[in-house]
């Protein structure tokens, strides 16, 4: 019961994790191509660990237009129907090198402190 | 199978529009018509929606009520965020009421500090028109209790009672009401900006 209650928190606890570096994997998808939603998700299953609820992504993309850092337009396919393509604004590039270099700076440091528990995993 | 399918993709982006009632027509649309192409996207098998694929990428989507609620909320929020506004600060508190008690009890406090502030500026526009009433009043009630009330001067001034800042009133309350006001307005964007970055979206 214990082991279970324990498994529950570190798989909350990656959750969180998770959660927290999704802002910065959008931006960091966009950094320099335009993509659209559906093209975003699978940039994300690919290149990163993200697992990510497809309800969570377009509510995000949504709000990160309104507070200015990406801009959107719809571009015709040749599915025959037009999709809406998200770019990085001057704001938003800001604001990605500003969050790369704060991750960076912690995910080193964690390094360093985490080297000792992994060494050989 | 292709109308079942197409009545299904419809039926789930009608619920939802219905529900991002609030937002502009033109930003539903959007939101809409974004959905609408995503999932033809990943239904579509030679040319025709396939009504299991349908079915697969509204579910992971999840129910309309919680996709339109994460639009809401988020939208609200970036709007408060950004805003120096105290009505769309409000409109962002008050979906955040509805989520949680720190939201309301956030809610509740700028409700009292825009009424506060805004009852003291009113208080020093109308003394000119009230000098004998309008006012920061004292006084006694019957059974002797002290009391502090703030008159904008349309009823008769208390009996035996002391107007305590006299024509004071017009300058104190002209700048503590707008310094309230404005208080009220950075404290709650504050606790918009903390509870946004405590709020991270749903993971699948």
């Amino acid at each position: 019961m214990k082991v279970q209650h324990d498994q529950e928190n570190t798989d909350k606890w990656e959750v969180q994790l998770r959660k927290g570096c999704l802002e910065l994997a959008i931006l960091a998808a966009l950094w320099d191509e335009q993509l659209y939603g559906l093209e975003i998700l699978r940039r994300l299953e690919s290149d990163s660990d993200l697992v990510i609820s497809e309800g969570t992504v377009y509510p995000l993309l949504s709000r990160l237009k309104l507070l200015g850092f990406l801009k959107s337009e719809w571009v015709e396919s040749d599915a025959g129907h037009p999709r809406k393509y998200y770019s990085l604004t001057p704001a938003g590039k800001q604001r990605a090198q500003e969050m790369a270099l704060i991750f960076k700076r912690f995910s080193l440091s964690m390094g360093r402190l985490l080297g000792a528990l992994t060494k050989g995993k | 199978m292709a109308i079942g399918a197409q009545q299904k993709l419809e039926t789930y982006l009608g619920m939802l529009r219905a529900r991002l009632r609030g937002l502009g027509n033109e930003e539903v649309n959007d939101i809409i018509e974004e959905l609408r192409s995503h999932i033809i996207d990943k239904s579509t098998e030679n040319g025709e929606l396939a009504a299991g694929k349908v079915d697969a990428a509204l579910a992971a989507l999840g129910n309309p009520e919680e996709l339109a609620s994460e639009y809401l909320t988020d939208a609200a929020l970036a709007r408060a965020e950004v805003s120096r506004s105290p009505l769309q600060i409000l409109a962002g508190l008050f979906r955040w009421a509805s989520l949680s008690v720190a939201g309301f009890g956030v809610l509740v406090s700028s409700l009292v500090g825009y009424f506060v502030g805004l009852a003291l500026v009113l208080c020093a526009l109308l003394k000119p028109f009230h000098p004998q009433s309008a006012g920061l009043w004292t006084f006694r009630d019957r059974s002797g209790e002290l009391h502090l009330s703030l008159r904008l001067g349309f009823g008769s001034a208390p009996v035996g009672g002391h107007d305590v800042l006299g024509w004071w009133i017009v300058p104190v309350g002209l700048v503590m009401g707008s310094r309230l006001v404005a208080l009220t307005t950075l404290f709650a964007g504050w606790c918009v900006r903390l509870y946004r970055k405590s709020r991270a979206p749903k993971q699948a």
